[in-house]
């Protein structure tokens, strides 16, 4: 903002100052509605998963819901997440404090030789940092006692009848009990006084300004959420061992977090290893590929020795879940991804009636999922004389119970010699794979044909007149150039499988046991159940949004390398 | 970039394959695009026919009707009620779309058009509220609206009531990041100076909107709109927690309450309840599907 002529200046910043305020009043509903159902939700479940909470709100009991949950893998996950918050934290503190990224600045000799390198004067945002950080603090504890108290009004007035101004005076009430006031009332001083410190130090303070106290306000923020859950982590653990203590066996939760992390640091090292040594010649290459294999077996022996105990205190149910979601994803996304893309190009060729044949095919992705999984269910039924019975008769096939075919498809083909790891989903979850195939193919090739579009003809036209093959056409230039969109695509599919229920809910049935029960189905009779429990059901949520979170970063990891941005 | 005006159909030369295509490389192509869309329509095609059957020729895999059972139809409407699931849908869907566009549009357009401060950051937040999952969710937001609901009633009474009512069914899924996301990459596509001179003549950013980039946005606000009667004509989780009475349920739970409790063993008037179901949609699709495969392809251009 450079000053220019007074006058000019003033009526700049008004119209500055009118822009903003008009584009919140277009973002306010939004914002709003995505706010209280989109975000605040998910600090909501996690509230309600550190609690004993059926139908109304009890006492909060730590995180005894993830151990249920999770067994010990819980103690590790949370004492990583909390370092890496804290991590986190110090990263953008070393980020406002480190000067403009074209000078590299890991040496710390350097920095107090050479003037201006680590710019010590952003140091001050760091006062506004906290502050913000406090007062962000002091809200979330007005608002977190305020929250059972408000949400316990319909309980309180269950006996009274009701008259119009009952809940608003109950609400009314619940903002005044003494605990809550004070912790308002200290919030609102806090949020105040940084606010006010925020607008000082930014203006008086000549630097990156806004950027600085965010990433200040951040940082801070970070290293004390991440502390508070350390410190919730580790009265945990202190109870579970003590507990144990207690039954007279010994629970060896420190061991079992070193050896897991160092199992996973070693597996990790070995990846970023092979990616070296695979591009590295001759005797680099070999001992690189060496060591590499080495600590891949170390990595891999210490995981695959302690995870099996750590999940062994875990939810059965869960469990499953998860291995039933893995096993649908793993064998619907890959397909669904092939098919999308084989349609897609033949489609992109000049051939008549490509539009008809792009409506058929989109169709069955906009069909209600109830009545095309209903269809789905008579036409893969379990009688001996149904269509896809009749079907596979033809090619010589006994006939199959599908949806009620609790074995796997291993064991179905090879007998019941096969080992349980080669069993694969059953019979059951078969039909829902092929279902899922069915619906989602057609959306793969509508995204597809959009990416194959936006290929320039040019470098078809080089391809050729080089004599490339239509083969090599394909393998050297439409895949790599389509890369964004398989990457695209993989990304909602994974987002998609894992979070996936109306099919496998209309499709479940008692007779396929639990082959079906995806994490989803699990959470959801959780909460529907007679007696439903929320608590535990929201925290089982959480683990699969972590899940998720963790697949879509590795997943961006892993396409850095491979996905070429034109 | 989302070029949403590019049409999908044609191809801008034959780009993909040598200039003399052998004529067998273009059979086998069409070979395998009907085989692919013959499994496409196959379902739709069987559900057509079983729904003129008898109950023990689908039971006996039969693939075609021996007599054609017409009265299925009627019989089915009347056993499942349909008609007033059917209404309450169609009120459902009247209420979603117009809440949709009435929140996003002005959003989006914030969002493309305009300079304000954290836009990055909150734009951000918004698309990053789409990879949570939507059962993580569910029990707060059900906790919630349970809640706004007694708040309401207190507050005006029994008709302004969130459960059993149609905000609890439309309102949480009004503002969706998706929509959002779509209308914004259109509208950032329109010239800035078609802008300057509106500002030039005296309009605002509201003047604008309305009278320049809606009429030119008709294509993506038709997708936006699509995409929220899809969501509300096939919802079915949501309902079922916060609705308990027949005013508002919805098309799927009565197909669904049908298939369970009314006629539970008779097969054919399911399928022809479900034959019911998909109709609407299909009309709709069959006239609009171009909205609705171009707002699909451009969302997966930016990824």
């Amino acid at each position: 903002m450079a000053s220019l002529a007074p006058p000019r200046t003033i009526s700049r910043r008004r119209r500055v100052l009118v822009e903003n305020l008009t584009a919140y009043a277009f973002l306010l509903p939004a914002a709003l509605l995505i706010f209280i159902f989109g975000l605040f939700p998910v600090a909501f479940a996690l509230f309600v998963s550190l609690h004993r909470w059926r139908r109304f709100p009890d006492e909060y009991i730590g995180l005894a819901n993830y151990e249920r949950a999770l067994g010990g893998l819980a103690y590790v996950a949370f004492f990583w997440i909390a370092l890496g918050f804290i991590v986190g934290g110090l990263w953008l503190l070393w980020r406002l404090m480190s000067p403009p990224p074209t000078t590299p600045s890991d040496n710390p000799e350097e920095k107090n030789s050479r003037q201006g390198r680590w710019s010590w004067r952003e140091g001050i945002y760091l006062l506004p940092g906290v502050v913000n950080t406090a007062a962000i603090l002091l809200f979330s504890q007005w608002f977190v006692l305020l929250l059972p108290e408000v949400l316990n009004i319909p309980r309180r007035i269950r006996g009274q009848e009701t008259t119009q101004g009952l809940f608003v005076s109950e609400l009314s009430k619940s903002f005044q009990v003494p605990a809550i006031a004070e912790a308002g009332n200290q919030a609102i001083v806090l949020i105040l006084i940084a606010i006010l410190l925020s607008l000082v130090v930014t203006r008086l303070v000549k630097g990156s300004g806004t950027t600085a106290l965010l990433r200040a306000t951040g940082a801070a923020l970070f290293v004390a959420s991440g502390t508070l859950m350390l410190q919730i982590t580790l009265a945990t653990i202190n109870t579970a061992i003590e507990t144990a203590r207690a039954g007279g066996t010994e629970l060896p939760v420190w061991s079992q977090i070193i050896l897991i992390s160092a199992g996973t640091g070693l597996v990790y090292a070995a990846y970023r290893l092979w990616g070296r040594a695979v591009r590295a010649e001759g005797d680099r290459r070999f001992i690189g590929l060496g060591i590499t294999a080495l600590l891949l077996a170390l990595g891999g022996y210490l995981l695959i020795g302690e995870l099996p105990r750590l999940l062994g205190t875990a939810d059965r149910e869960l469990l499953n879940g998860f291995s039933v979601t893995v096993m649908y994803a793993a064998f619907a996304i890959p397909f669904q991804l092939m098919i999308g893309l084989g349609l897609a190009y033949l489609l992109f060729q000049k051939l008549k009636g490509t539009t008809l044949f792009r409506i058929i095919l989109f169709m069955p992705y906009i069909m209600p999922f109830l009545a095309t999984a209903l269809v789905f269910s008579l036409i893969f039924n379990h009688r001996t004389d149904s269509i896809i019975n009749n079907l596979v008769g033809w090619v010589g096939i006994p006939p199959q119970k599908w949806l009620l075919e609790p074995l796997g498809v291993g064991r179905l083909i090879f007998g019941e010699a096969t080992p349980t790891l080669l069993q694969g989903p059953s019979l059951a979850l078969v039909v829902v794979i092929l279902y899922t195939i069915w619906t989602y193919a057609g959306y793969a090739m509508v995204v597809f044909l959009a990416g194959l579009g936006n290929i320039s003809n040019e470098l078809y036209e080089a391809a050729r007149i080089d004599g490339a093959s239509g083969w090599a056409i394909f393998r050297r230039i439409t895949l790599p150039l389509l890369s964004p969109t398989t990457f695209f695509l993989s990304l909602v599919a994974v987002i998609g499988t894992f979070q996936a229920f109306t099919q496998l809910w209309l499709m479940r049935n008692p007779a396929a046991r639990d082959t079906l029960d995806t994490v989803s189905i699990v959470i959801f009779r959780q909460i529907t159940d007679a007696s439903p429990n929320y608590g535990y059901g929201s925290a089982m949520a959480f683990v699969l949004f972590g899940v998720i979170l963790l697949l879509t970063f590795v997943q961006n990891r892993l396409a850095e390398r491979r996905v070429f941005y034109g | 970039m989302a070029d949403l005006a590019r049409p999908l159909s044609r191809p801008s030369a034959d780009t993909l394959t040598p200039r003399n295509l052998f004529p067998w490389t273009k059979v086998l192509s069409y070979a395998a695009l009907i085989f692919a869309a013959g499994l496409s329509l196959a379902p739709f095609l069987w559900v057509l026919s079983a729904s003129l059957m008898s109950t023990s020729e689908i039971a006996a895999g039969r693939v075609l009707p021996g007599n054609l059972l017409f009265e299925n139809y009627p019989r089915a409407w009347e056993l499942s009620n349909m008609g007033l699931y059917m209404w309450n849908s169609v009120r459902m869907v009247a209420i979603a779309v117009v809440g949709e566009l009435l929140f996003c549009v002005p959003a989006a357009y914030a969002f493309a058009r305009m300079n304000f401060w954290g836009k990055q950051t909150l734009f951000t937040i918004m698309l990053s509220t789409m990879m949570i999952p939507a059962i993580a969710t569910l029990i707060p937001n059900f906790l919630t609206v349970v809640w706004i609901s007694r708040l309401s009633e207190s507050l005006c009474g029994e008709g302004c009531k969130w459960l059993d009512n149609w905000p609890a069914l439309t309102i949480p899924f009004m503002a969706t990041p998706f929509s959002i996301f779509l209308l914004r990459q259109f509208f950032a596509q329109i010239p800035q100076e078609l802008f300057e001179a509106a500002r030039i003549d005296g309009a605002g950013h509201g003047r604008f909107l309305w009278s320049v980039v809606l009429p030119l946005s008709r294509a993506p606000v038709m997708t936006v709109a699509l995409f929220a009667f899809i969501g509300t004509w096939n919802s079915l989780m949501w309902p079922l927690l916060v609705v308990q009475t027949d005013t508002w349920r919805p098309i799927a739970f009565g197909l669904l309450k049908f298939v369970n409790n009314d006629a539970p063993n008779e097969l054919h008037l399911q399928m022809a309840a479900v034959v019911i179901m998909i109709a609407p949609m299909m009309v709709l699709y069959f006239f609009t599907q171009k909205q609705f495969t171009e707002g699909i392809a451009s969302s997966g251009l930016k990824g």
